[in-house]
């Protein structure tokens, strides 16, 4: 698929909301010399303000639900919410835990899903992909 | 009439500076517009980002002039500690110091004088 409307660099922002860092540890494997995604534009930034596309890693403990909700919210539009990892997704190996307000999409609109316990960065470059398909969805539905 | 106005080192025109003025306005202007222009104004998008942390009101988030000499205050604490107790503002306890000062050095003059 060509892009038409998202034509830009996708930049992406990580958001840990309490992971193990095994997650964390994987989204750097990507930016290493060995995937590099940055030769495809793909680019982590350091603000959700200049960011397209939101990477989140973790099932949410209850203290970060706030800010989850507010960096979601200061994502520029078009956005989309990518989950990295079991946590995030149903819990994984915090499933039930007493400090969980998660997964993410109980709290913020997920679009991709990445399971595993981490995932491969290659399954993280596909769900940034998708992400990015879905975006140039987005754009040309605003245009 | 001419415009230029020489110093021997340098120059001025004024032509010349609108239309610096000029280009470089248009420049900002094609910057800008580069931007997003549909956000949500006066919500969370139109606030910095810190973190993810709330946005403190602009008084409390700005760095006072005092914060500058904060690493100063902290090394001569116990001096400033001290100081600071002996200013209590009420006039009376400055008078008594003052007469206790003078007191002190007349004491410390008339030994000199004394003994020499």
């Amino acid at each position: 698929m060509s892009l038409k409307a998202f034509k830009r660099a996708l930049w992406v922002y990580h958001l840990n909301t309490g992971s193990c860092n095994g997650c964390d540890i994987e989204i750097l494997a990507v930016l290493t010399p060995r995937y590099d995604v940055e030769r495809f534009g793909i680019m982590l930034v350091g603000s959700p303000r200049h960011a397209d596309v939101l990477l989140v890693t973790g099932p949410v403990v209850k203290q970060m639900v706030p800010r989850v909700k507010r960096i979601y919210e200061q994502t520029p539009d078009p956005k989309l919410v990518v989950v990295v990892g079991s946590c995030g997704i149903e819990g994984g190996v915090f499933y039930e835990s007493y400090s969980l307000a998660g997964p993410v999409d109980q709290i913020i609109p997920v679009d991709v899903y990445v399971p595993g316990c981490p995932p491969r960065p290659e399954a993280i470059i596909e769900a940034v992909v998708k992400a990015w398909v879905k975006l140039e969805k987005a754009e040309q539905g605003v245009r | 009439m001419t415009l230029i106005a020489e110093s021997g080192y340098e120059f001025w025109n004024p032509i010349i500076w609108l239309i610096t003025f000029a280009v470089v306005m248009v420049i900002v202007y094609f910057f800008r517009k580069q931007g997003v222009e549909k956000y949500k104004k006066g919500e969370d998008q139109a606030q910095i980002f810190l973190c993810g942390e709330e946005v403190p009101e602009a008084e409390q988030r700005r760095v006072r002039g005092g914060n500058v000499y904060w690493g100063f205050f902290e090394t001569l604490k116990e001096y400033y500690d001290g100081i600071v107790r002996l200013h209590t503002g009420i006039v009376n306890d400055y008078v008594v110091w003052f007469v206790a000062v003078m007191a002190i050095s007349a004491i410390i003059l008339l030994i000199v004088k004394l003994v020499g």
